[in-house]
């Protein structure tokens, strides 16, 4: 219904609305290209950026389908820690019993996504049939994974007794043909980005494109028109958690595997935060029932680039925070409009 | 407190100074002009209806005098001054108050405090709610519409005609002069809606102004003083009730429903009410209820429907009706059995019905037939999604979604001109007509329809009488549940009455066609026996 009658303000407003997300990120760009220059502007620092926000992108994606349903997901920070906790723990000991380095570190990759996958299926347990509100039921997760992490672990660290294969998912990648670093070797796409943009290109595609995103839209717009319509409530609900525990196995991987190692007090700890943020930056709507993950994609990447350009321009860390707060508040101003 | 004394007597009213008045009042919207240079006056001791179309302006105008829009152009009158109501608190302090047809209630507080809303007597100075004195001016307020409600309880406890009771007591309390309520008696069954135009009557006769909108054109012959028809934001006829209690426009023509409806559309509708066929003789049952019910709800309800049937439910709101057919489709849980098509069923879930070929439409469209928030198409799809479905879901058919919404609207002449836009930017009949299109995508064998035109104008609800009667032609069983009786008895091929919880009786075809079966429905559903005593 936009014609000659509404106003530019109006249409200000809801050009704003839709697109802010990729305005903030324009401009965020611009000023930190022109203040830093080349320091910003090299393919290693991005490749950096990406690297480092990876793990975060992985977790506001499935973030995003459960926002989209009018969820929350509160543990997926102590679930990256309990995922990555059991799969090298089992990975060490199944190099110790004697196994081949591949099948011990495929074992070890597979468990961690399964972990991830069976804490997701806890909570969606809890909340479908449990009926207990997805804020309380992550919470309790929040509190419970990362606890069974650090018995695990005795509070220490998890060194991985992978000689060389499983360092290499974390720092290998894919060559970039006309790139080098400051060291004069190849500059690589590391494998946990290739990583994360596959899951958002499946995200997206799924939320808009599929049934079960459709489904998901529709309960999170209105749960009692879904059931009326037919809708598989419970189960979609349900599948949704557990895909949410999935894709924390995947950020644990990507994690554990960079570091080579899992600190059980650090690794993942606040990522829930910044997941939900990225979410809440991208537009999704926090009442569920609207979302868009490439719009998530753009607010991990702001909030990555906010941490950037403050660390290269020497900023105290302990401003960063206020800094990322005032952008997350600013985000939802200029999208409140009709819906977040 | 009165300000005005009421001269009621043989139902001619001619107050000089009307009460409230709008003069060439005009309000656009983007690109619609949704009120054209309307002038009504409102008087004191009279009740006003406003009738028309869904988009006719009804609402925007009740959002003028109820100071939620400013006009474009034109001007408000209040007690003859004009005047400039700045935001809806200005005009409940000026003495106006309206009652929205979603109330608006805070669920969880208690009818006193719900009642004195905003208005609370104060202790210390301020800080605390004496709660004394406002269980005392909740009962005073309460008692003088006549309900008997608990002041203790919570609000979302109450049915929604005691919330309306709420509502309006919440009204006095602001000391209104002037009640505005939009469709006040949708939500209600026949009983509660007489109760509440009885209460309407009674602030008429205290010396209100009572303005209102209803599509239920008997009640507001019945109650009106005055009637204003409003059609694409023009007025276009005026009713006034006479010395002899007539309601006659202008030019003499008598206020009856075939000459408001006419009034309404602007063309003659002819019988909203299609010729009846005949149901399958000899066919087996399409659906048979066999001491069904809805636990805690309903019980021992044996029933049974043939293909191109249209059976219809009355009963008053709580007779359990709803919950019934809730039950049937696996929404709650429900006792004894199911036979569709021969076969016994017991759905756990709509989807289960669906498979089976039973497909209900709820009552509550906004919220609970439709997501108002997503599109037309979103919509239409939405139960059927499975045959949108390729690659095991991983994809949905979307020029198949986009071709089959449109076959829709063109076979159920639905308005819709983008629907890829929200479903809420339709009008009540053409989402009326989409929820009926959705299911119909499913192929059911048995359509139950819970309330098919409620809040749905008088040009749609000729439509959708046609659409069922014609689904019922093509072999398609229907239930018909309604709390309108004139509908009931104009399309259905017979009618079950029900009454707390089970089936207090049924009206035949034969008696259908006879002149007082409404009269007899009502008994029935009141627990009175079927016949007056005396007649038979």
């Amino acid at each position: 219904m936009s014609n000659s009658h509404t106003g530019l303000a109006v249409r200000m407003q809801r050009f704003l609305e839709h697109w802010g997300v990729v305005v903030a990120f324009v401009l965020l760009f611009a000023v930190s290209a022109l203040k830093q220059g080349g320091d910003f502007l090299s393919m290693e620092n991005f490749r950096n950026l990406l690297n480092q926000n990876a793990a975060v992108g992985i977790l506001a994606v499935g973030m995003t389908l459960v926002i989209v349903s009018a969820g929350i997901d509160l543990s997926v920070g102590s679930m990256v820690v309990l995922a990555a906790a059991v799969g090298t723990t089992a990975m060490n000991g199944l190099i110790g019993a004697g196994w081949s380095e591949p099948s011990a570190v495929i074992s070890g990759v597979v468990l961690t996504i399964l972990a991830g996958t069976a804490a997701g299926s806890l909570n969606g347990a809890l909340i479908v049939f449990g009926r207990i509100a997805p804020f309380i039921a992550t919470l309790g997760g929040l509190a419970a994974f990362r606890s069974i992490a650090l018995a695990i672990a005795e509070a220490g660290e998890i060194r991985s007794q992978s000689p060389t294969m499983f360092s290499a998912l974390g720092r290998g990648g894919i060559p970039l043909p006309f790139a080098e670093n400051s060291a004069g070797k190849a500059l690589t796409i590391s494998w946990s980005t290739v990583i994360f943009f596959a899951v958002a290109i499946a995200a997206q595609w799924f939320l808009s494109r599929a049934r079960f995103g459709r489904q998901l839209v529709a309960i999170g717009a209105n749960e009692t028109a879904a059931r009326y319509a037919g809708v598989p409530v419970a189960w979609i609900r349900f599948r949704v958690y557990a895909l949410m525990g999935a894709f924390a196995g995947i950020a644990g991987l990507v994690q554990s595997s960079r570091m080579n190692s899992v600190s059980t007090s650090q690794l993942g700890l606040g990522s829930e935060l910044d997941a939900i943020a990225a979410v809440v930056i991208g537009g999704t709507s926090l009442r569920g029932g609207f979302g868009r993950v490439w719009g998530t994609v753009v607010g991990v990447l702001i909030l990555g680039m906010i941490t950037n350009i403050l660390t290269i321009s020497g900023v105290s860390p302990y401003w960063q925070g206020a800094v990322k707060g005032t952008v997350i508040v600013l985000a939802v101003l200029v999208q409140r409009g009709s819906r977040a | 407190m009165e300000s005005q004394s009421s001269t009621r007597g043989g139902g001619a009213v001619t107050t000089p100074v009307p009460h409230m008045g709008v003069r060439s009042v005009t309000v656009e919207y983007p690109g619609v002009r949704a009120l054209d240079a309307v002038t009504v006056d409102f008087h004191a001791g009279q009740i006003h209806a406003i009738v028309g179309e869904n988009g006719a302006g009804k609402s925007t105008l009740m959002k003028v005098l109820s100071g939620a829009v400013a006009p474009n152009a034109g001007e408000l009158l209040l007690n003859g001054q004009p005047t400039v109501l700045r935001g809806p608190r200005a005009a409940i302090r000026a003495g106006i108050s309206m009652v929205h047809q979603e109330l608006n209630l805070v669920p969880t507080l208690s009818v006193a405090e719900n009642v004195l809303l905003g208005r609370e007597p104060t202790l210390l100075a301020g800080i605390a709610v004496d709660r004394r004195r406002q269980q005392d001016r909740a009962r005073e307020v309460l008692s003088m519409l006549g309900a008997e409600l608990d002041l203790s309880c919570a609000v979302s406890e109450l049915s929604i005609a005691d919330s309306q009771y709420v509502e309006i007591a919440k009204c006095l309390a602001s000391e209104a002069q002037v009640l505005i309520l939009d469709e006040p008696t949708a939500a209600l069954g026949e009983y509660e809606a007489r109760k509440l135009l009885n209460l309407l009557r009674r602030l008429r006769d205290e010396g209100r102004a009572v303005i209102f909108i209803s599509h239920h054109l008997d009640e507001v012959v019945d109650i009106a003083d005055q009637i204003s028809v409003l059609r694409d934001g023009r007025l276009v006829a005026q009713f006034t009730r006479n010395s002899a209690g007539v309601l006659q426009s202008a030019d003499g023509t008598i206020a009856n429903e075939d000459t408001l409806a006419h009034a309404m559309v602007g063309r003659e509708l002819g019988s909203i009410y299609p010729v009846k066929g005949t149901a399958r003789p000899g066919s087996d049952a399409a659906i048979e209820l066999i001491e069904f019910g809805a636990v805690g709800r309903s019980s021992g309800i044996s029933m049974t429907v043939r293909p191109g049937e249209i059976v219809g439910v009355a009963g008053l709101v709580g007779s359990g009706r709803t919950e019934t057919a809730e039950a049937i489709v696996g929404l709650r849980r429900a006792a004894g059995e199911i036979r569709v098509a021969g076969r016994t069923h017991a759905f756990a879930h709509p989807r289960a019905a669906m498979r089976a070929g039973v497909a209900y439409v709820s009552e509550d469209r906004k919220g609970r037939g439709l997501h108002v928030s997503l599109s037309c198409i979103v919509n239409m799809t939405l139960p059927s999604l499975d045959a949108f479905s390729q690659l095991a879901g991983a994809r949905l058919d979307d020029v198949k979604e986009r071709s089959v919404t449109a076959r829709w609207i063109n076979e159920l002449a639905i308005r819709c001109a983008r629907p890829g836009l929200a479903i809420s930017s339709l009008s009540g009949g053409n989402q009326q007509k989409f929820v009926l299109a959705r299911w119909l995508e499913t192929r059911p064998n048995v359509l139950i329809i819970d309330e098919p035109t409620r809040g749905v104008d008088v040009g749609a609800k000729a439509e959708i009488y046609r659409i069922i009667a014609a689904l019922a032609q093509e072999g398609l069983a229907c239930i018909v549940i309604s709390s309108e009786l004139p509908e009931l008895i104009g399309i259905a091929h017979r009618v079950l009455v029900m009454r707390k919880g089970s089936v207090a009786g049924e009206v035949t075809r034969e008696h259908l066609s006879q002149v007082g079966c409404d009269e007899r429905i009502v008994r029935i559903a009141s627990g009175l026996s079927a016949d007056r005593q005396g007649t038979s």
